[in-house]
Order: C-alpha cells, then structure tokens, then sequence
C-alpha cells in the first residue's frame, strides 16, 4: 500500500510536471490545468489516482494537456512532451482499479489532524487552532486564554485589520461580516442614525471600488484576502484563528490545524449577550443571535459549502455551558496534550 | 402547454422534417432525400468520433471530410451529372465556403493580436458584465469579431477556476449568436435581409426580443456561475488578488483598426451588390467566371481582399509576444476551416430540398416561421435558410409590412424569421460559425468543453425554454 502510495504520487508529480512544461513551451497566459500550487494539485491527483486511478477525471485531465501539448510549436518540444504523455497515460491505465482499504479514515483529513497524529509538530509545522463559536458561547474568551496559556498568537479583528491595509480600504466602506467586532457597534447606533439612508456613491467612487476589489463584491474580495493571509502566517508563527472559515482555509490549503466549535443552550448564550451588552433585553437579544447565527451560517456555507456548526466538519465540538470558559481552556489544553 | 403543442404540432413544424413533405411538393425527387446521409454522416462523426476515438479523430478529420464529400458527389453526379455536380460544389465554395473561412480566418487574426493583462478576477458579477458587453458588441462587429474579440479575455479572467465551461457555453449563446440581431453587421442572414432591401435600422426591431432573452440567460448564468464559483472557493481556488487596486493593460489595441477595416468589407460585400457598376446587363453580379454559372463576384474579391490585407497588416504590425502570450495557434481555424468545407459541401441536398420545398410548406404564422426558421438553422446554414423563409413570406401576398425586394412581408413574420436564425444558430456548435471555434480555443486553454451531444443538453435545457417563453410572449 505505502509502495502503491509513493508510486501513484510519483505519477501524480509526471502529470503536474508535463503540465508546467507544456505551458511553459506554450508561454500563454490564458491558464492551464491545474492552475495552483504543486503541493496542493499533485495531492489532489494522487488521491484522484489512490480512489479511481482509471476514472475519466484523470483521464481528461490528461486529455486537455495533450489539447496544448499538440500546439508546441517546437518539433522537437512538441515530441518530447507528447511521449512523455504518452508514457503517463499508459501508466495511469495500468494502474489496478482500487487501492482502497476497509478503514473508515479519511487519510486526507486524518493528515492535517493534530490530534490523530502525535509527531504531527515535529515535523516543524506551526501549531495552529481554528475556533468557530456562536455569539454569547464565550468563544471569545476561551479563545484568548487559549492563546494566552499556550503563549501563541490570538486573532481576530487583527485579520480584518491586515486586509484593509493590503486592500487601501476603509474601514467605515467594509463590515466584518466573519467576526463579531460589528455587534457592539451596531447595538450603540441609536435608531435615528440606523434610518439614515446608505450613502450614494458617485461614478468616479464606484470605478475606485471596482477598481479596488478587482472588480469582485467587497465581501468576497476581504475573504480572498484573508485566505491568503491565513495562509502566509501558518508558514511562519503559531496562532489561534477566531472563525473566518479558518478551519475550512486551512484544510483547503492542506495546513495541518485543530478545528474546534464552541456553544452553548441559547439560554446562557442570551444572558451572556446580555451581561456583556449593557442595555439589551432578553427579546432582543434573542432576536440578535438568531439573525447573528443565520448571518454566520449564511457566511460559512457560502465560502466552504459546508454546514456550520455540523459536528462533521470539525475535529472537536464544546457545549461551554458544561465547562464554563477556564474549564473549557483546560479541557482543550488537555486533549492536545499540553 | 396543450396549446403549445398543438400549435407545434400543426402542419407547419413538424412536417418539415417529414421526407413524404418534401419529396410531395419538391422538384428534386426522394432519391435526394438520401442525398442528406452524408451530411448526417459527417455530424455524427463530429458528434461521436472526438469521444470514442479523440486521437484517430484529429489526426484523420480530413479524410473523414474527404470521405463523406466524396459520399455524397458521387450518387450525386450520377443522378444529375458530373457538371452539375460540379457547379453544386464550386459554387458552395466559391461563394459561400471562401468569404465564410476568409472572415473567421481575418477576424481570428486579428483578434489574436490583441491581449488584455491584469488582474481582474472572474466572479460571476463580472462574467455577467462581460457577457452583456459581448452580447451588444456583437451587433457592432459582427458575432464572429465579438467572439474572437472577447473569448481570449474571458478565458484569462477566469483562468483561476476549475469549474468554468458553463461560461463558455453561455458566451456561445449570446456573443457568438443573439447578440448579432441588432444590426445587419450582426449575423449574415440579417446581411441577406439588407441586401433585399430590408431598411439597415430595422433590425432594431428585435431589441425587445434580446433584452427579453438577455434578461432571463444571464438571470440563469449568474446561478450557475454562483453555484460553481462556491464550489471553486469551497475548494480552496482563489485569484490572485494580493495588490491593491486592478491593473489592466491592453497592448495591440491598434489592432482595434483592423477589425474596424473587416467590419467595413462585411458591410462592402451587403452594399456592393447593389451597385449598377457591380452588376452586368442581366441583373447578375460582374466577376470571374469559375465553371459554368459559378462567378467568384468582384464585390465577394473586395471582401476578402480587404480582410486578408487586415490579417496581413495586423500580423506585420504586431509583437509576435502578444500571440505567445495569446496562445495564439492555428489549430483551431485549421479545425473549422476542414470540418466546415465538408459541412458545406455534404449539407446541399439539404439546402436544396428546403428551396424546393421551403414555399409549399404551408407556414403562415410567426411561431411556425420561428421554430422552423430556427431549427434549421441549427443544423444548416442559417443564410440560405433565412432567404428560403423570407422569400416565402414575401410570396403569401401580404399587402401590409415590410417592403423588400422578395415581396412585402408583414413585420411579425420579418421578426419571427430573423430571431430564429440568428437566436437558434446557438442549438448546436455548427449552428453558427464562431460556434466551433470559440470551443476550439478553449479546449486548447484548459476548459473541458461539452461534446457535441453534451453541448446539445445545455442548448436544449436552456436555450429551448427560452425560445419557448419566446413564442408565448412575442410570436403567439
């Protein structure tokens, strides 16, 4: 199996390499096809190989490169890549059929998950820790004291506040719609002001945001954005990431991390919505965490297309209405060993 | 819908497609019937062989076309003679064949030469954008130039995605064929239409018609771009989007010239004809006699000059990196450029059928004249198609309408006959000339295209509503 495993991704490297050959004897700019990085794409092959090595993904896969390949204007070029098609191709229809075993792991997921693997941070990979938490389920505070007794890094806003640099933008013209940094000022606005009509930008300010955002929603464009600074910080520090599909960022990218969801009954969470915002009633602030969770769910499964807050997509799922904040620290610390 | 198909299924539509309607009224006899095999043939090569056999079917695409060619000009020349046989061919060639691959050949070159770089990220809000951009540009140069101009720019925007070839399908169906109603520039029915004295404005018509249809496909695109542009970000795919503000750059824009000349020749070729000094003592087009009957036209020559001087001027003018850059190769004009002869050369029994029979087909509404009109040209060339339709309109001996040079054609039935061949010429990747090659390019840039039987359950779950909804709100 393991053979057959470094086989087929050696395989799996013969086709990403064609590919960045071909396009490279192409000198196009119009894309290729497998148009992110090696690590990721020649993953993604070998479990497409490890699963149903003759299926017809592989197979077009390799059938678009050969589409460019044949274009080659070289000769000599144009021959060499189509013989090592060639070679590929025969390789990949020899392969048997299944390589599947009867375990229920999912190598894939089992590979970024700390708890599964106990050397997992020996190999030099920064400890990083995804918190998804429903608002008055005090993830906020564990996720502080978590950061704080591990003495790594804690973001949150902090993120938002990177993007908005990278982007040039204001911080008025964008909303955190991953967070909850919104919500204290959105319950401080006094009615008059809520009623007051959305400011109507002029031509010249619409071309700028355009311009701005790549021509993408504002949303969107913040999303991208922090993705991409996820990403970069995973390679240099440990951190605890507060929502922010970090946990889904972090898969997609193949970081390895420790995905944890924290709530709790909806009648702590409105008295502690209540405690921390002075002023607000039990109605109300019912109101506020139904249409917050709606918002986050809504956010979640628009980025992941998972569901959030199902159990499935995450390596741990708190009630801290068991535990309280301190006992919900101690009880991750305990289960990641520290 | 009982209506619906009551309607559908009066003489008009249906019968058309029935052999003991055409050999009934026709002059050319059942025999010709059989005559069509070959092009059939030839379809279902293009259909079956890039599936079942991809490599045998690009290394032998030209013997296949020489093959069912040869099928179908054999019986044929022993049913009618080795001269008309002859002259059948040359003058598909000569005068349809020759102008259609010189302006696809000039605009491909052209359009080639002009890359556009930056960073501007294909979202579904943007592919929206630049659909409904292409879709109205198509009336100004042509569904060929928009299609040329506009697909390499698509392509490169969303060059970041994996799921992307429902773009494509969508930029087929309203670049490369709606958005060419407008205008006679547009599409070359609407040329023919211009040429039988059909005012150039009319045309303008049909704007209710394609703001109709642009509103519901792009309606529909933009939920299935929504739905795969998640799916993409769902799988970690992101733009590169890292600097702040969009830089966009286009070099070879002075290729824009070019296009512009192109356009003028299209425009040239309608408004020459007309011409006394173009014409000769009978009423004919003066030019170079071929064989027989077949006359290469001195306006067709000032066409295809022109455009080949601007193919010339465009590749003499412009950095060879900007076609690199561009992916730029021949394969896929080489591509059109084969199939199509042979698709021209196998589809005239067809053609001759529809003019034996076009008139006795007993179509007098718009709905039929639509559905016909359209089927056929999803098929076969939607020209002479749209001039078999229009000539038997103009002969019901309407007194109130449209006043061409065929007869006075009520304007419902102008509107019915002009949306169907240009709207339906989007059913099928032959159905209109930048059909195939806006798939040709990419295919060669990475984006897995549908077949051609793929293709036709995207024409047929969407574009066949559409024109469904058509016939309910405009030709009823």
């Amino acid at each position: 199996m393991a053979n057959n495993k470094e086989e087929i991704k050696e395989l799996a490297e013969h086709i990403y390499d064609l590919d960045a050959e071909v396009y490279c004897h192409l000198g196009s700019s119009l894309g290729r096809v497998f148009n992110r990085d090696r690590e990721r794409c020649v993953g993604e092959l070998t479990d497409l190989l490890m699963t149903r090595p003759q299926g017809h993904i592989v197979r077009s896969e390799l059938a678009l490169i050969a589409n460019m390949a044949r274009t080659i204007e070289d000769r000599e070029e144009r021959r060499l890549c189509m013989a090592e098609y060639n070679r590929i191709l025969n390789e990949v229809m020899s392969l048997p059929t299944s390589f599947a075993s009867g375990d229920v792991i999912d190598p894939h997921l089992a590979k970024l998950n700390s708890f599964n693997l106990q050397n997992r941070f020996a190999g030099g990979e920064h400890l990083i820790i995804c918190i998804s938490w429903t608002y008055g389920s005090g993830g906020i505070d564990v996720g502080f004291k978590l950061a704080d007794k591990l003495k790594i890094n804690y973001y949150d806003a902090e993120i938002f506040d990177a993007v908005l640099k990278r982007l040039d933008a204001e911080k008025d013209s964008l909303r955190d719609c991953a967070g909850y940094t919104h919500v204290k000022k959105e319950l401080n606005q006094n009615l008059s002001s809520m009623l007051l009509p959305a400011k109507r930008l002029t031509f010249k300010e619409k071309m700028r945001e355009f311009s701005r955002y790549h021509g993408l929603s504002k949303r969107d464009a913040v999303f991208f954005n922090q993705s991409d600074l996820l990403c970069e910080m995973a390679q240099k520090e440990d951190f605890i990431i507060m929502g922010r599909c970090g946990d889904a960022i972090m898969t997609n990218n193949g970081i390895p991390h420790i995905s944890i969801y924290i709530t709790a009954p909806i009648e702590q969470r409105i008295h502690r919505a209540m405690e921390v915002n002075e002023g607000l009633d039990s109605k109300r602030a019912a109101r506020l965490l139904k249409r917050l969770d709606r918002e986050h769910s809504h956010y979640y499964r628009f980025y992941t297309s998972r569901s959030w807050g199902h159990a499935n997509n995450y390596d741990l799922c708190i009630n801290s209405a068991s535990y309280g904040i301190d006992g919900t620290v101690d009880f991750i610390l305990r289960m990641i060993g520290k | 819908m009982e209506k619906l198909m009551t309607v559908l299924e009066s003489q008009g539509v249906f019968g058309l497609f029935n052999p003991a309607a055409w050999t009934a009224g026709g002059h050319i006899g059942a025999a010709s019937v059989w005559l069509c095999l070959p092009f059939a043939g030839l379809l279902l090569c293009i259909a079956v062989l890039p599936l079942v056999k991809a490599e045998w079917w690009e290394a032998h695409q030209p013997h296949a076309v020489v093959f069912w060619s040869l099928l179908f000009l054999f019986p044929f020349a022993a049913l009618k003679g080795v001269g008309t046989a002859a002259e059948t061919v040359l003058e598909c060639i000569v005068n349809d064949y020759l102008t259609f691959i010189v302006l696809l050949f000039g605009l491909f070159c052209v359009s080639g030469n002009i890359t556009m770089s930056g960073d501007l990220a294909g979202s579904p809000r943007i592919n929206v954008g630049l659909l409904a951009l292409g879709t109205l540009l198509s009336s100004l140069i042509g569904t060929t130039g928009a299609s040329m101009l506009m697909i390499r720019p698509i392509i490169k925007m969303n060059s970041w995605r994996h799921k992307k070839r429902h773009i494509i399908v969508f930029f087929i169906f309203m670049v490369s064929n709606m958005g060419g109603c407008l205008t006679p520039i547009g599409d070359p029915p609407l040329l023919m239409g211009f040429m039988r004295g059909v005012p150039f404005l009319w045309s303008l018509h049909l704007l209710p018609l394609l703001i109709f249809n642009l509103i519901v496909l792009l309606f529909v695109f933009y939920w299935i771009d929504m739905r795969a542009y998640r799916t993409d970000i769902a799988r970690g795919l992101k733009p590169d989007i890292k600097k702040p503000g969009t830089e966009i750059e286009i070099r070879g824009s002075h290729n824009l010239i070019y296009i512009a000349m192109i356009v003028a020749a299209v425009i040239l070729s309608g408004a020459l004809p007309g011409l006394s000094a173009f014409q000769n003592e009978e009423g004919g087009l003066r030019g170079i006699r071929i064989f027989g009957e077949v006359v290469l036209s001195f306006s067709s020559l000032i066409e295809i000059g022109i455009i080949l001087l601007a193919a010339w001027l465009s590749f003499r003018t412009t950095d060879g990196a900007i076609r690199r850059e561009n992916h730029f190769t021949w394969s896929a004009i080489k591509e059109v450029a084969v199939l199509f002869v042979g698709i021209f050369i196998t589809m005239q029994p067809a053609l001759m059928l529809l003019k034996a029979n076009g008139a006795s087909l007993g179509l007098t509404e718009p709905y039929q004249l639509f559905w016909v009109t359209g089927m056929l040209s999803s098929f076969l060339d939607n020209t002479p198609t749209y001039l078999v339709f229009l000539t038997t309109a103009g002969a019901l001996g309407f007194t109130e309408g449209m006043v061409t040079a065929l007869g006075v054609v009520p304007v419902k039935l102008l509107t019915a006959i002009s949306a169907g061949a240009v709207f339906m010429g989007a059913n099928t990747y032959i159905g209109n000339a930048p059909n195939f090659m806006v798939k040709s390019i990419a295919d060669e840039n990475g984006i897995r295209m549908p077949s051609f039987f793929g293709y036709l359950v995207w024409s047929f779950g969407i574009l066949v509503p559409v024109f469904l909804l058509d016939t309910l709100v405009f030709f009823l």
